[in-house]
């Protein structure tokens, strides 16, 4: 028997660090600064937090325990996770369950990185960059394969061969999230991209493009997750957790049809099943956008068009401000910066909060999609927020 | 000495028997004993059935590709020259895909689907690297 957690918890509070180029902080740093802001967002304190749940696996992320340690906390709950950028929606559904089983009441959700300055802040760390990779994988290495974009690469140019996908609809995705972020004065990229720039741009692993690729940042989002009940005494209007749900095809990217229908068609049909929604009742979509084309997949997977019409789904304006599912609203990972799904949580939140200047909330915001995606491409997760519990 | 300087990444002791047959000009992969399942990359169970009764099988080198992706960055000195270079997924006829290089074959020349057949490129005295060509029909 299950029980439908639909409406019970909530984010109560948001914080992020400065963002872009911040070479002073590590990742433990960047990380504390955001949790200190989601705590004070939500009107709490220190004392009231005992769950902390972050991304793992080692110190190039932000290990529970080091965080633990820099912020002074002493909790009956905490663990990292090590699902990739699929980690940080699936981390809020992890603390809503932890406090469902009793386990802590107040979980602070987060993750931090120093992309840019890990690789800026010194001639070493330069160096280490042209020289990348440093370790090799059997099966591929041997053939030139290295990176994450040509996983990405190889998906699109079967959707393009099989459903007629195009490079100029990849580029309606980039150029509506840098739209979108040309609003946010703390989003990375600002200079305006045209879709003749798009195409015209240096091609990294083709069909794939500098401007399909997510850039890297220095940055942390956290969220504070407590329940309902709390919620309604707190400073800010809670963003209920409506529905998650999961979907790892762990046999694999390159196996069956993985890179064409993924395990977001999982994840999706569970959070809306939990939620008593469908896609036609999402106000705002934030997808996990480490390529364009992964947008493309997402789109067609959690529903908002049929396999096969992601391409003209996204050319026609949908994801605009003023189109059918403004999406990546606060200008995504292609644009705002990559910090593994986490800004999305948090713009999720802001959205149904309804906090943001008209030029940017989505009007009537009700119902927030929020997806990851990560664990060297196999797994999925996803998160609907409301501004209702139910 | 060699001069080849692309990376030759060690052998597992689970692939081990694949590479010393490429040495040989065969591909092999594991076929389960139980249902007949190929697959690849080399694992100790069939992920099918989860038999551990299975044989290195030599097979066709016949298949098709299954997608590809052209590289026109360089992330590795040894492919520079090589740019713009192509990194293909072959499937097999037997099933099991995997990530390869096809020669006798522009990058622009290359489609999904398209015919192709192992070929073996002993790149050093220890090492032989399995890719693929064109298929000859006929
Ligand atoms: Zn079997």
């Amino acid at each position: 028997m299950s029980t439908n957690l639909s409406g019970k918890y909530a984010i109560v509070g948001v914080g992020q660090s400065p963002l872009g180029k911040v070479p002073e902080l590590g990742p433990i740093g960047l990380f504390a600064v955001a949790a200190k802001n989601a705590i004070e967002d939500a009107g709490l304190k220190k004392e009231d937090v005992d769950g902390l749940i972050t991304r793992g696996p080692d110190d190039v992320y932000c290990h529970h325990q080091k965080v633990g340690e820099a912020l002074g906390l002493n909790v009956t709950f905490s663990t990292s996770t090590a699902n990739g950028g699929a980690s940080q929606t699936m981390a809020v559904a992890m603390a809503c369950m932890a406090i469902e089983a009793g386990v802590c009441n107040t979980v602070v959700v987060g993750y931090g990185r120093d992309t840019w300055s890990r690789t800026h802040r010194t001639a070493e760390a330069k160096q280490a960059v042209a020289s990348r990779p440093r370790t090799y994988s059997e099966f591929g290495s041997e053939f030139g394969q290295f990176g994450a974009p040509v996983n990405y690469a190889v998906a699109a140019r079967r959707h393009m061969e099989r459903f007629g996908t195009t490079k100029a609809q990849l580029g309606a995705i980039a150029v509506a999230f840098r739209n979108h972020a040309r609003k946010n004065p703390h989003a990375f990229m600002q200079k305006p991209l045209t879709l003749e720039e798009y195409l015209s741009a240096r091609l990294i692993v083709d069909p794939l493009c500098l401007y399909d690729c997510s850039v890297f940042i220095d940055g942390a989002g956290a969220v504070v997750v407590t329940t309902a009940e709390r919620a309604r005494d707190l400073r800010q209007p809670p963003a209920y957790v409506r529905g998650f749900g999961f979907g790892n095809r762990l046999s694999g990217w390159y196996a069956d049809d993985n890179m064409i229908t993924t395990g977001a068609k999982e994840a999706g049909e569970a959070a809306y099943k939990m939620a008593g929604i469908g896609p036609r009742d999402v106000d705002t979509a934030q997808i996990y956008d480490c390529f364009t084309h992964m947008v493309l997949l997402q789109l067609e997977d959690y529903g908002f068009c049929a396999k096969g019409e992601g391409g003209p789904f996204v050319a026609s304006g949908a994801l605009e401000a003023d189109g059918v599912l403004p999406t990546n609203t606060s200008g995504g990972q292609l644009s705002e910066g990559h910090i593994e799904g986490m800004l999305q949580v948090l713009e999720g939140a802001r959205q149904v909060r309804r906090e943001h200047t008209a030029d940017r909330q989505v009007k009537d915001c009700n119902i927030a999609l929020v997806t990851g995606h990560g664990g060297n491409t196999v797994c999925q997760s996803a998160l609907i927020l409301g501004r209702e519990a139910g | 000495m060699s001069d080849y300087n692309k990376p030759l990444p060690p052998p597992s002791v689970e692939s081990e028997p694949f590479w010393d047959g490429c040495k040989r000009h065969e591909l092999l992969v594991p076929r389960c004993d139980r249902c007949a399942h190929h697959w690849f990359p080399p694992a100790a169970t069939c992920p099918e059935c989860w038999s551990t009764d299975w044989t290195w099988a030599r097979v066709s080198g016949k298949g098709k590709i299954y997608s590809f992706g052209v590289y026109h960055r360089a992330y590795h000195k040894g492919f520079a020259e090589e740019l713009p270079y192509a990194l293909v997924v072959v499937e097999l006829d037997e099933g099991p895909r995997l990530t390869t290089n096809v020669v006798g074959c522009k990058p622009e020349e290359l489609s999904c689907d398209m015919p192709v057949e192992v070929v073996f490129d002993d790149v050093t005295e220890d090492r032989t690297l399995y890719k693929f060509t064109p298929a000859n029909d006929g």
